[in-house]
């Protein structure tokens, strides 16, 4: 009774019931959906000036700025990254302003980091201990001569996978759909990431250089480690609630109520505490207005991390010591 | 592991699992009182009682699902709660129902319990499978079996760990009479050939009276009485008697002095069937008497006791 072996059978188990290809379809769909709408969008508001001259003249207007010497030295450390970017679009013949497949992927990674990634873990996690329990097969799996803790701790890691192949889907799946619309391209761009807000301004002080397809694996390591989290919070749901319905409702209404709070009550800070204020770190990782005052991605991430240990254990503790009566 | 010093010993004596003072409290409520039993390798031992009388909870209990709040299982002497994997490791069970993973063919599910068990366990489902009769299903979603097959495949995977001990909750449950036929020559054999012991709950006296060798009944979460079936049958079925008869009522009047005849089907001098409650001494007794009177016997029979009567009979007057 090797512990690959019960991992095994968690692994045989989401393969073999509908909800992995159902997550498979949605990610296609809504993805396809995505890159169909906005570059019909696109189309109608490019056009116009040649790019080329466009960016030539921003160049131009950059490099005056730093030759006038008025330019404070944060701003200047902005600029010279900024002239490297655009140059190197110019040098390659690519719109700065165009998207392209990689990039397009970057952007899905940041929006789906909200709702769509931790959506898709809770639909995984929230049945892995309740459906057991619905389809009565918790009585022999848990008189088995394997401990409940390793029960548990197969299906953790089998959730684990599950989410990660999710992640992984639907990053390859943005980059091809949208490789289709902006094409495959533009993997070594230069990207200026790590804007902090100071104040009313934009601070570019901290800003960074990054090739783009280090972005893209930082954003989707982000959003990674985000659905790890909540799945680890939904099993919790999961083992307490005994129910697949009661656990995902619960976890949904969670998720629903993070979108909402920073919105309605941005004034509240203790909120930055909760993990569903902090799942859109890599949001927060490229830098844009965090939500609420003093959220930067460290803390965010450790505060995920916490929750998530924290329902760990108490899934464990639970799972380990309740009577089965189901 | 230290089991293997006992299975040397293995008799028909040897006791393989052993319920000592099992209590299971419900809030305010005590579903199991202080119930005890031992089970021994090569016999099928009854769990008799009403639904709602303790036997699934005090199943939960055996087997390590629910904790109970007083007492004691042993299996080949392990105390379940001190090594749960060493003792479960005799065990295989099926609790309340059949439930298998029902979007998995019959072989996965097998495969997929196998790999709870030590090595090889894999290695005897294609003997198991013929054994329960599956073979030709095995790659058939469990979705599709019948009840029956999905409680045969249960049996199966109980005994893919090669279990000292299986404990069948109601098995005879929704079962039509082949599938229930089906289900005692299994558990017969497997104690008649396997020597394994076989724990069965039930609520129907007569499925009990057919598998079982001992049983133990459960009332209000105690156990009433404990021992052989035969033993507990005679007390309480020994003078109920059924008579068909030509002509009926001359029978009966003749029967009427050796005890309470009680029924009379059909008309005078014609064939009818009678009840009387005749004590075993006196029926040879009463059929010459019968043959004397010229009486016509097509048949006598031993009514079966009702559960009812069972419990009327071990509780002194207290009711299901």
């Amino acid at each position: 009774m090797r512990f690959s072996g019960l991992v095994e059978n968690e692994i045989l188990k989401f393969a073999r019931q509908r909800r992995f290809r159902v997550v498979v379809l949605i990610l296609v769909a809504l993805i396809g959906l995505i890159v169909f709408a906005q570059s019909r969008g696109r189309e109608r508001v490019l056009g116009g000036k040649d790019w080329h001259v466009e960016t030539q003249e921003r160049m131009a207007r950059i490099q005056n700025g730093l030759r006038d010497g008025r330019m404070p030295a944060s701003m200047q450390r902005w600029a010279r990254f900024e002239l490297d970017r655009l140059r190197y679009h110019l040098d390659r013949d690519i719109n700065p302003e165009a998207i392209s497949g990689p990039l397009f992927a970057r952007g899905f990674a940041n929006a789906a980091s909200y709702l769509l990634l931790p959506l898709l873990a809770i639909v995984f996690a929230s049945d892995v201990v309740s459906a057991e329990f619905a389809q009565g097969t918790i009585k022999l799996l848990l008189t088995r001569p394997v401990g409940r803790a390793r029960v548990l701790a197969s299906k953790l890691a089998a959730l684990g996978l599950a989410i990660t192949l999710t992640v992984l889907f639907g990053g390859i799946v943005a980059y091809v759909f949208g490789g289709i619309a902006y094409g495959y391209g533009g993997w070594t761009a230069p990207v200026l990431t790590g804007f902090r807000v100071a104040g009313e301004r934009l601070d570019p002080a901290t800003v960074r250089s990054i090739v783009l397809w280090l972005d893209l694996v930082l954003a989707y390591g982000l959003a990674w480690f985000a659905a790890l989290c909540v799945g680890a919070i939904a099993l919790l749901t999961s083992v307490l609630l005994r129910s697949t319905a009661a656990a995902m409702g619960t976890m949904l209404a969670a998720l629903i109520a993070g979108t909402i709070l920073p919105r309605l009550a941005p004034s509240w800070e203790a909120q930055k505490y909760l993990f569903v204020t902090n799942l859109p770190l890599p949001d927060y990782y490229s830098g844009s207005p965090p939500p609420i005052a003093g959220l930067t991605v460290g803390l965010g991430a450790a505060v995920l991390a916490a929750w998530a240990l924290a329902a760990v254990v108490a899934a464990f503790a639970v799972f380990i010591r309740r009577d089965v009566l189901a | 592991m230290s089991a293997n010093a006992v299975l040397s010993g293995s008799s028909g004596a040897e006791i393989v699992l052993s319920a000592e003072h099992l209590t299971k409290r419900f809030g305010d409520r005590e579903a199991v009182s202080d119930v005890s039993f031992d089970v021994r390798a090569g016999e099928v031992f009854g769990f008799l009682g009403p639904n709602g009388a303790g036997k699934t909870t005090t199943i939960r209990m055996l087997v390590g699902l629910a904790r109970p709040d007083r007492g004691t299982v042993r299996i080949r002497g392990i105390d379940l709660a001190r090594d749960f994997r060493g003792a479960m490791g005799h065990v295989g069970c099926i609790v309340e129902a059949p439930d298998l993973y029902k979007y998995l063919t019959g072989r996965e599910n097998l495969v997929h319990f196998s790999r709870m068990l030590p090595d090889g366990a894999a290695g005897r489902i294609p003997e198991l499978a013929g054994l329960v009769a599956l073979t030709e299903r095995l790659d058939d979603k469990v979705a599709t079996y019948s009840l029956g097959m999905r409680q045969r495949l249960g049996i199966a995977q109980a005994l893919l760990g090669n279990p000292d001990i299986l404990i069948l909750d109601e098995p005879a449950n929704g079962l039509d009479p082949a599938g229930i036929r089906e289900i005692r020559q299994l558990v017969r054999h497997l104690a008649g050939e396997r020597g394994i012991a076989v724990f069965v709950s039930s609520h129907l006296l007569s499925e009990v009276e057919q598998t079982c060798d001992r049983v133990a009944i459960i009332h209000r979460g105690r156990t009433l009485a404990t021992g052989p079936v035969r033993e507990l049958l005679d007390r309480v079925a020994s003078d109920r008697l059924r008579f068909d008869v030509r002509p009926a009522r001359r029978a009966a009047e003749v029967l009427a002095a050796f005890g309470p005849a009680e029924t009379v089907e059909g008309q005078a001098g014609e064939e009818g069937t009678i009840h009387a409650r005749i004590p075993k001494a006196k029926v040879p007794e009463a059929l010459r008497a019968l043959a004397a009177a010229g009486v016509e016997v097509f048949a006598v029979e031993r009514a079966l006791a009702s559960l009812e009567e069972v419990f009327l009979e071990v509780t002194g007057g207290e009711t299901v």
